[in-house]
């Protein structure tokens, strides 16, 4: 049977015509990508109704409300939890967020989900920035100056010891590139935190630096963000010429 | 003369239309002739590597799968790579999802895929229950993953995956989840992932136990700033750590191939092996050298834009 | 421990499987909760705010307690707490999942307003004959498909034998319309809308990318310098060109593409970053604080 008649192939020939359907915008917007739109906004919403009840409703307050069937004759099953139910009609008064009168109802879920994640900030705050604070306070003055740059340690034959007492010291370059390091986080929080006229040069000239500074980061993520998008470009040109046009209608793989 | 185009203002009104083929062009055809790229793999990608390579057979590591087919070009790659070495390795894995619905059937999917390719290689199927468990996804996943650094149990309370003869189960019932109840019980923890859903992770549970990513392109410069300050223990960044991984598994660090060269050189490890003879390469070989071509085409727009507007500027002076 | 929402033990909050008494709970508990939902709609106006500000807190309250509180170290399971420090430390710990399930379903209820809102949106416009109600029909029947594949799927696999359907020789009619509607339709379209932006990208770097200012020629050296020393060939040949002018010699070894690229990697792009993350982090911090306290001026009126 050719490819194109098994399930397989007519899976990967709906998936082709979908993402030329959408790739249809380029050109203009037209009908055929309107109903690929849409069909793709329908598809996507209809698997998270799925999931906000298989995932997310069933198992964590559904089966704990109701308790769970025996497995087996004989066996007591688990216990239901019925105050479970009071989450129904807390969550139902997100909803009223459509009504006129009583929209300030639907503050009250969202308050408190909004509470949950306020509570974690200040939980969460030392953990995430307590290490960048001391990976940032690095050495800035070297410990030793029998070389200027760090020695390449893979071609270097040391034992374990002479390696771990090598590598804990502190050269030129590294020390320079602790500085310049702790300089730019510096210059960089200078120009968030005094976004108000500062009236030290000192702090202008940091906010200064700071701007060019960010420029590079931003370059960074810019240049991540390009190689990102063309990968997954690539991946449907190759999903579109090798998976469906030369596996299914040439039938080589 | 005035009204007429100078040669800059040329340069720099090529329609939209015709750069869009061009790039199709650039993106397709190298697909038709795979070459193999030279690669020196990042630093971050060898210390992901050797904390997998790390894991002992038998032990159970968690895994965020929160990925799906949108960022599908790098995440899937990487997904396989990292579930081949579980696999290969006899390392079981807990997997759930707290950024996207989709996520937990994708992952399911692939390993799906990824059992074929066992079961054509004589290998043994990665079973569900048995060597994986799939917990499925949290729609808060910052309260679950808070919860976790608790108790993971309290966090996957209620969750149910299928258990053979049995249908629907409490997960803790697996054999791989049982008596692991923090989060400090599993020897890594990886997220796969295309949001924000690894700075989630980082934020809540670092430091409670080893930390690893596998990021989109995009998160990779983010996702540096955690690995300075050693929140996490290595990660792989966009198709460049994904070439690098299968690479790795080539390869392995500091070890020596048939004829006594080695490739991957560190002197933070001794010989890590790799999985030579075995399907190690994927989405990485594939799309790495297509994507060089249309980089290329982007620099190549970038010197003809910035030229035509210089030339244009000096024209407009004359 | 025995608390409402999580005792193991049959008591007056815990009941047997499908028994009488916990069915009555249930009912008695949800007309308890219309009580109180239509109190909250009668409710005075300068009653609303303190009401959304009290929800707000106790969702706050839990994590900054179970952070700063201190927690008991080492207890067992079936230990008793001693005194009232072990005891408060061994309610917030043993409260844990109850919370995490207690947010996760309410997140979940709010999940659905989005739902909610698009079928609202399109039931009016087809019944309304709006331009392009046809496209919402569409809309309508790609959602109730997707919903009936998927849950017909996930009710197949619920028996002792679910685990047969990981493979696709065993699969029935409506695995394969879960599988179409899903691998087949959904997650390829995912793919695509994602890798429009590419297009874009490439029009806008052609278009608008001007070595304009000092800043946009730092930003444009930086991205060139990034991707191409992420470029495996363009790395080896650099590299090896270094490696032959250098012969052996370490210093001039540093100019190879990925050591300069690695270095401003780890130096100014991490710590600009780092920078930006603080930055990021107070303001969380800030408007954290603000938001668990209300002191956000939202209001709590209409």
């Amino acid at each position: 049977m050719p490819p194109i008649l098994t399930y397989d192939g007519i899976k990967v020939t709906f998936g082709v015509l979908a993402t030329v359907g959408l790739y249809s915008v380029l050109y203009r917007e037209n009908k055929f990508y309107r109903f690929f739109e849409h069909l793709f906004l329908g598809l996507a919403a209809g698997w998270t109704l799925l999931t906000i009840w298989v995932e997310n409703l069933k198992g964590p307050w559904w089966d704990l409300m109701v308790g769970v069937a025996p497995e087996k004759a004989g066996d007591p099953g688990g216990n239901g939890n019925w105050a479970y139910i009071i989450l129904l009609p807390v969550g139902l008064m997100g909803y009223m967020v459509f009504s006129k009168k009583h929209n300030w109802m639907s503050r009250i879920p969202i308050g408190l989900i909004l509470g949950l994640w306020s509570g974690q900030q200040i939980q969460i705050w030392y953990n995430t920035y307590g290490k960048q604070i001391a990976g940032t306070a690095q050495p800035i003055w070297p410990t030793t100056w029998s070389s200027l740059t760090v020695p390449n340690y893979d071609t270097l034959q040391l034992s374990p010891e002479a390696l771990a007492a090598a590598r804990s010291q502190v050269y030129l370059s590294q020390a320079i590139t602790n500085f310049l390091f702790l300089m730019t986080v510096v210059c960089v929080l200078s120009y968030f935190l005094f976004s108000f006229d500062a009236k030290s040069k000192l702090v202008r000239s940091a906010s200064g630096l700071g701007r060019y500074l960010l420029m590079i980061g931003f370059g960074a993520i810019f240049g991540s963000t390009v190689l990102m998008r063309f990968t997954l470009l690539i991946d449907r040109m190759y999903f579109i010429w090798i998976e469906w046009f030369n596996n299914v209608i040439l039938n080589r793989s | 003369m005035e009204g007429n185009k100078t040669f800059g203002d040329v340069l720099q009104s090529l329609p939209k239309q015709v750069l869009y083929i061009i790039l199709i062009v650039f993106t397709s055809v190298p697909l038709f002739f795979p070459v193999k790229v030279p690669n020196q793999p990042l630093e971050s990608s060898i210390d992901l590597y050797a904390n997998l390579m790390s894991v002992k057979p038998g032990e159970t590591v968690l895994l965020a799968s929160d990925w799906t087919n949108s960022t599908r070009g790098e995440s899937l790659g990487q997904f396989n790579s990292v579930m081949r070495i579980l696999m290969r390795r006899g390392v079981n894995a807990v997997i759930y999802s707290t950024g996207d619905p989709q996520a937990p059937r994708v992952a399911q999917d692939a390993i799906a895929k990824l059992n074929v390719e066992r079961i054509a290689a004589k290998q043994p199927e990665y079973k569900r229950w048995e060597n994986f468990v799939s917990v499925g996804f949290f729609s808060n996943g910052e309260a679950t993953v808070n919860g976790m650094a608790t108790s993971v149990r309290s966090s996957f309370n209620g969750k149910k995956d299928f258990a053979p003869g049995r249908g629907l189960t409490d997960v803790f019932e697996s054999p791989i989840l049982k008596g692991r109840e923090k989060v400090a019980d599993f020897p890594l923890l990886i997220v796969i992932t295309g949001s924000k859903t690894s700075n989630i992770t980082v934020e809540r549970l670092s430091g409670k136990v080893p930390i690893a990513f596998a990021v989109t392109g995009v998160m990779g410069p983010e996702t540096g700033n955690f690995y300075q300050s050693q929140q996490i223990v290595g990660f792989a960044s966009g198709l460049k750590g994904l070439y690098d991984l299968e690479g790795l598994m080539e390869d392995g660090v500091n070890n020596p191939d048939k004829s006594g060269n080695v490739v991957v050189k560190s002197s933070k490890y001794g010989p890590i092996p790799g999985f030579p003879g075995e399907k190690n390469d994927g989405q990485g070989k594939r799309y790495y050298p297509t994507l060089h071509f249309a980089v290329g085409l982007l620099i190549l727009a970038v010197i003809i834009g910035n030229v035509g507007m210089f030339l244009s500027r000096s024209g407009g002076r004359k | 421990m025995n608390l409402i929402l999580q005792s193991k033990v049959v008591n007056f909050w815990a009941q047997p499987f499908n028994s009488q008494w916990l069915w009555t709970g249930v009912i008695g508990g949800l007309l308890f909760g219309i009580l109180i939902f239509l109190g909250l709609m009668f409710m005075p106006a300068q009653f609303r705010r303190p009401v959304v500000a009290f929800s707000t807190f106790i969702g706050g309250a839990y994590w900054v307690l179970l952070y700063i509180f201190p927690a008991p170290i080492d207890m067992q399971k079936t230990e008793l707490a001693t005194g009232p420090v072990e005891s408060v430390g061994k309610f917030l710990t043993d409260a844990n999942p109850v919370v995490v399930s207690v947010s996760g379903t309410v997140t979940a209820f709010m999940l659905g307003l989005g739902i909610f809102s698009l079928l609202s949106i399109h039931l009016k416009r087809i019944t309304r004959r709006q331009k392009d109600w046809a496209f919402s029909v569409v809309l309508l029947a790609a959602l109730a498909s997707m919903a009936f594949f998927g849950y017909a799927d996930y009710i197949s696999r619920q028996g002792p034998d679910g685990t047969k359907l990981d493979l696709q020789a065993n699969w029935g009619f409506v695995n394969y319309g879960r599988d179409l509607l899903f691998d087949g339709l959904l997650q390829q379209m995912d793919a695509a809308m994602f890798s429009v932006i590419a297009f874009y990208i490439l029009s806008a770097a052609y278009r608008a990318f001007r070595v304009r200012s000092v800043e946009a020629t730092i930003l444009l050296s930086t991205a060139l310098l990034v991707m191409l020393s992420l470029m495996g060939a363009v790395a080896f040949v650099w590299n090896d060109a270094v490696r032959n002018m250098a012969n052996g010699n370490d210093f001039l070894m540093n100019f190879q593409l990925t050591e300069i690229a690695g270095w401003i990697r780890r130096t100014f792009e991490t710590s600009s970053l780092r920078g930006i993350a603080f930055g990021v982090g107070i303001g969380a911090l800030a408007m954290g604080l603000r938001i668990w306290l209300s002191l956000e001026r939202t209001g709590g009126g209409a």
